[in-house]
């Protein structure tokens, strides 16, 4: 834990803390700090400039978009859409991922090939490509996006930490644990999982950027979270069409988009440093 | 150095098969899960229950799950993958007409990503130990979290739409003829002897590829940088210095030769990934490409296009791969003995 409070120190961790609890408060207190109801279609008032600029209007300080919705609530519900899948999905991506990798690491042989093959088959497809099919097989839904983000980067977590496990398998404290009488499982959860734990947290922060990016890919694509549901992806897709017109309905969930993913991938570099962990930059 | 250049092309395609034949299992049963029924999606709507029935015959849909997969895996190896639902065409035929396109946009986003990458790279490592550094570090993140759909949206509205200086849809200015011999514009054009269709193709390229090059870049420039401080630590640039060689001359000359195969390595892998990243970059600027046929199959649930799109990706990659080893092995005079 130490090496946790010490990583508390670092200026990009703390940076990126602050921005990832601007952006957590922001989907957390959404239905009290909105405005206006996301959803609300106003259609004698569509795509209202924010409200510094000339005919902008102070009831939408951001402005709407081609439907009359606030841009400002449907940023803030974005949000919280953004961080659930950013949440849920690198975490069940972790869980899988490592849970195969000390598998296969820590007994080697014919169970180490099995996945290794899973992971060679799984990273011959272009990880948009099979979100897409997946997506394409699961339907759209929050709980769907969230899903295919899994089965797609569990490779991820599986694949770095499993070499990892294979060094830390190796020393002598394991072999001792084992003859102390612990078994497999304990060896593994006790001695082998928390030497690997700085690794899997930074690697867990780097998802979380990925995640955000995928969802908002597949919003964008029209094969996200649902129409009901507002985000990001979806808020540019609507308002590519208008982007004459009102080109900060493109910029601003844009700039959510961009601040959200900086913010996680500050605050995996910042663990990567603080923790000492050995990530290749080919292991993203 | 052929011999071993050959003996790892075949090694490659020895285990290129069985994953591709995993692959597109894999592909057939997600798809087939699917609560859409070709056959019905295939016919008119005012198509009676046993007409859908006896189109479900005809398709071959009546039978089991593995029995319709080896139908589909032989008809695919002879290159037929069926015909598309919505465009009532051959699938395979879609995908070799709009393939060329993406290819020329992702190599023209690679030698750009790699241009950038390295010269980024190189930059990083030179300023290491000033206070620049902890500034183009940062920059290096924020460029590495904008992903290159976002390049694309902000490309599109800096110099499309507010400065009106470069265009953002298609592949070309409409009303040109499109000659079509290999399928690749660029070239096609010039074979042709139509130059202005190869400058309005070249602009059309400009802001697609920088929106992909610059998404790249960051992964290159980071892992030349770390590649670079290894290299630093062998004692050969030691003694570069002490032969009384000039900084810059050891930089590119001794350390970036060898801290460049890692940096091969990781392009490659970067350049599988480049490929598919083409698909959000083809919709954003109406780029007639695969990636945009794919979303058009996509949400059509037009299955046998969907098929055929994603084992075309996954033929691609593994073919990147084996062209990435193959390189290694050129550059790394290690490998060449043996």
């Amino acid at each position: 834990m130490s090496a946790l409070a010490r990583s508390l120190r670092s200026p990009r961790v703390l940076i990126a803390l602050v921005m990832i609890l601007c952006i957590l408060g922001c989907a957390i207190f959404a239905g009290q700090i909105s405005p206006n109801d996301p959803g609300d279609q106003n259609l004698l008032s569509i795509l209202i400039p924010p409200a510094w600029a000339k005919s902008g209007d102070p009831a939408f300080r951001l402005g709407t978009d081609s439907l009359g919705r606030d841009v400002l609530s449907r940023l803030i519900y974005g949000a919280r859409t953004a961080m659930l899948v950013a949440f849920f999905a690198s975490l069940g991506a972790m869980i899988i991922g490592t849970v195969l990798a000390h598998i296969s690491g820590y007994f080697g042989g014919t169970v180490d090939w099995i996945i290794g093959r899973l992971v060679d088959v799984w990273m011959s497809f272009p990880p948009v490509i099979l979100s897409l099919i997946l997506m394409v097989g699961l339907g759209v839904g929050l709980d769907r996006v969230i899903l295919a983000i899994i089965l797609v980067d569990w490779t991820r977590f599986c694949r770095v930490l499993r070499s990892e496990v294979l060094i830390v398998t190796r020393h002598d404290y394991v072999a001792a644990a084992r003859l102390l009488g612990f078994t497999h499982w304990q060896a593994i959860i006790r001695e082998v999982l928390p030497a690997t734990l700085p690794l899997l947290i930074t690697l867990m922060s780097l998802e979380m950027a990925i995640a955000v990016i995928v969802e908002a890919i597949l919003s964008f694509v029209g094969l996200g979270v649902g129409a009901d549901q507002p985000a990001w992806g979806q808020m540019i897709a609507d308002a590519r069409q208008y982007v004459y017109q009102s080109p900060w309905n493109l910029l601003l969930p844009a700039l959510a988009i961009f601040f959200t993913v900086t913010a996680f991938n500050l605050l995996g570099d910042g663990l990567r440093r603080t923790l000492d962990v050995r990530l290749s930059e080919s292991g993203r | 150095m052929i011999g071993i250049i050959g003996k790892l092309i075949a090694r490659r395609l020895l285990t290129a098969v069985p994953i591709l034949i995993a692959v597109s299992a894999l592909l057939f049963c997600v798809l087939r899960v699917l609560p859409v029924d070709p056959a019905a999606m295939s016919l008119p709507p005012t198509a009676t229950l046993a007409e859908i029935e006896a189109k479900r015959h005809e398709m071959g849909l009546d039978k089991p799950l593995p029995e319709q997969y080896f139908i589909w895996l032989t008809d695919a190896l002879h290159g037929d993958f069926g015909p598309s639902i919505q465009y009532r065409r051959d699938s395979g035929s879609l995908v070799a007409a709009t393939l060329p396109a993406t290819i020329q946009l992702a190599t023209a986003a690679m030698v750009l990503a790699a241009i950038l990458g390295v010269g980024g790279g190189l930059l990083m490592f030179r300023v290491r130990g000033t206070p620049m550094e902890p500034v183009i570090d940062f920059a290096s993140i924020l460029l590495l979290s904008i992903p290159e759909f976002l390049w694309g949206l902000i490309l599109l509205f800096v110099f499309g739409v507010l400065l009106h200086v470069l265009p953002f849809t298609g592949q070309v200015a409409p009303g040109l003829p499109l000659p079509r011999i290999t399928g690749f514009l660029l070239f096609d054009s010039l074979l042709v002897g139509r130059f202005d269709i190869f400058f309005s193709a070249a602009q059309h390229l400009i802001l697609p590829a920088v929106a992909l090059g610059l998404a790249f870049s960051p992964t290159i420039m980071r892992v030349l940088r770390s590649s670079l401080f290894d290299v630093y630590h062998e004692d050969y640039i030691q003694q570069a210095r002490l032969r009384g060689l000039s900084e810059g001359h050891i930089l590119v000359r001794h350390a970036f030769k060898n801290a460049s195969l890692p940096t091969l390595t990781l392009a490659g892998v970067q350049f599988g990934i480049l490929f598919s990243g083409t698909l959000l970059v083809e919709v954003i600027y109406s780029y007639p490409g695969m990636g945009n046929l794919m979303v058009d199959a996509v949400r059509n649930a037009d299955l046998p296009l969907i098929q055929a799109i994603g084992l075309t990706y996954c033929i691609i990659v593994l073919i990147i791969n084996t062209v990435v080893d193959g390189l290694y092995v050129v550059l790394n005079p290690k490998l060449r003995v043996g």
